[in-house]
């Protein structure tokens, strides 16, 4: 049988696809009239595309070494504006608003989080503001406009469009997870095969390299951090569907569960490396396991305390596993000496 | 001396601070009066005892610790319902407090320097852990009836005033704590071994090593300080509001981060002031007080603070970019 490419690619996938099967058999063993259903498993599809948007949405920004603190407030933002807009055109009857206006209202969401990107961007690649504080800055400025806008109270009544986005189904298959494909598709396209991507990659991994190497470092920057609130601004149109309202602080828990789904995905936090499918796998794992813990009717504080075992755990694994190569790698360059001199003193003093 | 003054980042934030005074005090002259400042020194005390800790950590490590309230919440619940149950003194809790605080701040330092992993992903598990046990633990019950001897510790004052209406005011105890923690931070930082030890490995930890500096205990060291200082800010917290709502401190992280941060410290490590830390705290403070004072809607609480943030960090950007404009000359052929 062939492997299928992703799969054969970095090896971290292979093991991030083999923890995937073993927790969906395990929730299976654990729970199985409610887990392996077609049911469960639309619902995991109609919930997964939120998550997954923002953690992919995190993780191009950590490719270059840097973070988007602000991606959740963007959303909300996001979300904001697109109803203003909505009710400016539409008024009173902006559920009765047909797809016309409920584009236009969309476009205009999007156009806000595109300039928040654009400023974060601006920010950090012109003004050289380290992305930590810049985006902090964003999310804590952001929060503070969205509590402003909306007084604390919940905005809904929305087209039939919008809601479409966010529950509708084309077959049976929910329409946010098509939508879901088709955009990591383009992403996978854009990280991999256009010189943007590659750019990135090369900026995450070395700056100073890149600079020297002809990449227009502080434009790819300003590009990066408008993808990642256009990522956020995904996310903001499939919440309003399904939510059929927006709020101030709606999915603030999510930011840090986006932390982890890269972490969990293999993205280098200083940059440069991390693939778009060990994200998608980790995003995938996260969903399972936390439908899955659901279902069993957990503590939703035991579930998050969960979290952290489940990083230190991870943390622990990565560790050894390094351990385990090192070692390995060191038996076979002392192999390849036998013969030659010993080598001299201790072996771990040889690597770092 | 003016120019060497302007290199500084804490000359911005005095000018800074000087002009929303000035500002706030002409609007409402009870800005600058004893009683509203002794108000909001007493106020802000928490938060700045946690960015003396915060500060260490961003020092060492160039990455922050998020798990600081976490501890501190864990530790509230845990002396509120000690204290209720076996009684006790100040001083016992204080100490019980501070001990909590150090071993579950040296769990993070243990995991960090065993496995080599960045600070800030290691305490968001450990926030995870600790706050979720919390929940779990007592159900998220809040307490309304604490130990009085908290509220005796609370509303001591030094140089007590009376005001017209009865009531008294006066510089807070819990003020005082808060300068114990800044000039222990301070001592430690600047006329130390261990302090130069925490300079050095955040500047550069393989040279710090080779230098002959201890990092797995000058890393313990930081993470068990940090725990003390959650552990005391917790007490402090505690014999403020003398009561419990599990989540009250958490979330206020960025917070304290932000005005470290605002303080001049590097989020690359190897670079941070006391001072900076103190102003950067105050200047959180004057604006929530005065935002209050001058009755802004609380709403407009976060996009004040958010304007001064990009203000501030823009402009420390902006002058360490010009300093080394200045210094070195690099042309990349584009």
């Amino acid at each position: 049988m062939r492997i299928p490419p992703f799969l054969r690619r970095p090896s971290a996938n292979r093991t991030l696809a083999g923890i995937l099967v073993a927790i969906v058999v395990l929730m299976s063993a654990l729970n199985p009239q409610r887990f392996p259903t077609t049911g469960n498993f639309i619902s995991m599809a109609y919930q997964l595309p939120i998550v997954a948007f923002l953690s992919i949405g995190m993780m191009v920004t950590m490719l270059s070494g840097g973070i988007n603190l602000a991606i959740i407030a963007t959303a909300n933002f996001t979300g904001i504006v697109t109803v203003l807009v909505l009710r400016a055109v539409a008024g009173e009857a902006a559920d009765q608003a047909g797809i016309g206006v409920a584009l236009l209202a969309m476009g205009g969401g999007l156009a806000a989080a595109l300039a928040i990107g654009a400023v974060m961007g601006w920010l950090i690649a012109y003004v050289e503001v380290p992305a930590i504080l810049a985006t902090l800055a964003m999310m804590t400025l952001l929060n503070g406009v969205n509590l402003v806008i909306t007084k604390g109270y919940t905005l809904s009544g929305f087209p039939e469009f919008l809601l479409g986005i966010g529950n509708g189904t084309l077959w049976v298959i929910p329409i946010p997870f098509l939508i879901l494909i088709a955009v990591v598709g383009l992403l996978a396209v854009l990280l991999n095969r256009t010189r943007t991507g590659l750019s990135l990659y090369l900026l995450g991994s070395n700056p100073i390299a890149a600079a020297y190497s002809n990449v227009p470092v502080r434009a790819v920057l300003v590009r990066d951090y408008v993808v990642s609130s256009a990522f956020a601004a995904l996310t903001a149109f499939i919440m309003m569907g399904q939510l059929n309202s927006v709020k101030a602080n709606y999915a603030e828990s999510y930011l840090l569960v986006s932390v982890l789904a890269c972490f969990l995905g293999g993205v280098d936090p200083f940059g440069g490396a991390g693939s778009l499918s060990g994200m998608v796998l980790a995003v995938v794992i996260l969903q399972v396991v936390s439908t899955g813990v659901n279902l069993l009717r957990m503590d939703p504080f035991f579930i998050q305390a969960m979290w952290g075992f489940i990083i230190l755990a991870l943390i622990a694994a990565t560790f050894l596993g390094g351990r385990l190569q090192e070692r390995r790698r060191l038996r076979a360059a002392r192999a390849t000496q036998q013969g030659a001199e010993r080598p001299s003193g201790d072996a771990r003093a040889t690597v770092e | 001396m003016l120019r060497r003054l302007l290199r500084h980042n804490e000359t911005y934030l005095v000018l800074l601070i000087v002009a929303l005074c000035a500002a706030i005090a002409v609007a409402n002259p009870r800005f600058l009066s004893y009683e509203n400042v002794s108000g909001f020194l007493k106020s802000c005390s928490m938060i700045g005892i946690m960015a003396v800790g915060a500060l260490f950590v961003l020092i060492l490590a160039g990455s922050p610790d998020v798990s600081f309230t976490a501890i501190a919440q864990v530790v509230e619940y845990a002396i509120a319902v000690a204290t209720l149950r076996w009684g006790g003194n100040i001083y016992v809790a204080l100490l019980a407090a501070a001990a909590m605080g150090v071993l579950l701040g040296l769990v993070n330092g243990v995991i960090i320097h065993s496995f080599r992993v960045p600070t800030i992903i290691v305490t968001i598990a450990t926030f995870n852990i600790y706050f979720g046990m919390l929940y779990v633990i007592t159900a998220g019950k809040l307490i309304n009836v604490v130990h009085p001897m908290f509220r005796a510790f609370g509303n001591t004052l030094l140089f007590p005033q009376t005001s017209p209406i009865g009531g008294t005011y006066g510089f807070s105890l819990m003020s005082l704590v808060w300068l114990a923690a800044v000039v222990l931070g301070w001592f430690i930082l600047r006329r130390t071994f261990l302090g130069r030890g925490v300079f050095a490995i955040g500047g550069n930890e393989t040279a710090a090593e080779r230098m002959g500096i201890d990092t797995r205990r000058t890393r313990l060291f930081v993470f068990g300080f940090v725990g003390l200082l959650s552990g005391v800010a917790a007490v402090v917290h505690l014999s403020i509001v003398q009561s419990v709502v599990p989540n009250i401190i958490v979330g206020k992280e960025l917070e304290v981060i932000a005005a470290v941060v605002l303080g001049g410290a590097s989020v690359f490590g190897g670079k941070g002031t006391l001072t900076g830390t103190v102003l950067g705290v105050l200047l959180f403070a004057i604006l929530n007080n005065g935002l209050t004072l001058l009755n802004f809607s609380s709403y407009w609480y976060n996009v004040t603070i958010g304007v001064v943030i990009t203000v501030a960090i823009t402009n420390s950007a902006y002058q360490q970019l010009r300093h080394q404009r200045s210094r070195v000359h690099v042309k990349v052929e584009a």
